[in-house]
């Protein structure tokens, strides 16, 4: 669901690029602080606890953990570029926010999947420039930040449960506010295209939660 | 191999390779309902080093899509590996 420039008006997609700059940037700081403290040379030892919870796989070796979240990153863009028939003549494509997000944590599967929107944007055309805030929020701050929740929230009942609401959420609650945004813009009328969007986008979300499945499962039999 | 060479090479190469030879080429859901809805006429052409994943110069679909995957990988690669030198200087 890359929004290509040209659906949104300027103010909205500014705006949106302006928030998630800002997302980013807190993103990082919170990944960087994580490492810092992890690795025992700000605080000693007593944040671990606490830190350990939304960044799973903290490594105190920042080059060896910037080495997992890559692996991760590389397997959700290659994931992308494989589209995937649904509907009668309609495609989709994992997003990979929940995949990001189990194996990273949200701070992390935030950052993750903005890098794989940056670079679809600059080199492959895929998504625009201009509409890059609305897309990283739509896919990595609903798709991988908040459905880490959604995850940790069910994970309490069932793991398998947990990845398909989280894949659900992430999947329909991008759907929702694209749409919002494209309504916004005076694209299209929102009541009038909610049911096509909503109904494609149920398909996208199974199509996702088996994938995420099969990954995660791949990528934990692998120990990476 | 070991886990390293699996985990950023054989998997996402093998995907890439896949999406290739099999990936749908019809448009995704957002595109079916811009069409559907008659405001994918709104969308700007822009162009790129590598747009609608063909590699440039490189032409018949599989190849170049394959090519332009591939750097895709390389260039996220690039991007983690900088990254992670600048926060090791920055932890230490």
């Amino acid at each position: 669901m890359h929004i290509p420039d040209g659906f949104l008006n300027n103010g909205l997609a500014g705006g949106l690029l302006a928030g998630a700059l800002g997302m980013l940037a807190f993103s990082f700081s919170k990944v960087l602080s994580a490492l810092t403290v992890f690795s025992g040379k700000l605080t000693g030892n007593s944040g671990n606890v606490s830190f350990s919870g939304s960044f799973p796989g903290l490594s105190s070796d920042a080059g060896k953990y910037f080495a997992k979240l890559a692996i991760i990153a590389i397997w959700v863009f290659a994931s992308q570029t494989f589209n995937i028939t649904v509907a009668s003549a309609t495609s989709v494509h994992l997003i990979g926010g929940v995949f990001a997000a189990v194996l990273a944590g949200p701070f992390a599967g935030f950052l993750i999947i903005s890098s794989v929107l940056i670079v679809q944007s600059a080199f492959f055309a895929d998504g625009g420039f201009l509409a890059l805030g609305a897309n990283i929020f739509n896919m990595a701050f609903i798709g991988s930040f908040l459905s880490y929740y959604v995850y940790k929230a069910v994970l309490k009942k069932n793991y398998y449960i947990a990845v398909a609401a989280a894949c659900f959420f992430s999947v329909l609650t991008a759907a929702l506010f694209c749409l919002f945004e494209l309504g916004i813009s005076g694209s299209v009328s929102f009541a009038q295209a909610f049911k096509d969007m909503m109904s494609l986008h149920f398909l996208f979300a199974v199509v996702e939660t088996a994938i995420t499945l099969f990954l995660l499962k791949l990528f934990k039999l692998l120990e990476i | 191999m070991n886990k390293k060479t699996i985990g950023f090479a054989a998997v996402p190469v093998l995907i890439t390779l896949f999406a290739s030879l099999f990936a749908s080429s019809h448009p995704d859901a957002l595109e079916r309902v811009a069409i559907n809805f008659g405001f994918d006429e709104k969308a700007k052409e822009t162009s790129s080093l590598f747009t609608d994943y063909a590699f440039p110069f490189v032409s018949g679909g599989f190849l170049s899509a394959f090519l332009a995957g591939i750097a895709g990988l390389i260039l996220l690669y690039i991007l983690y590996q900088a990254a992670g030198f600048a926060v090791k200087c920055f932890v230490k």
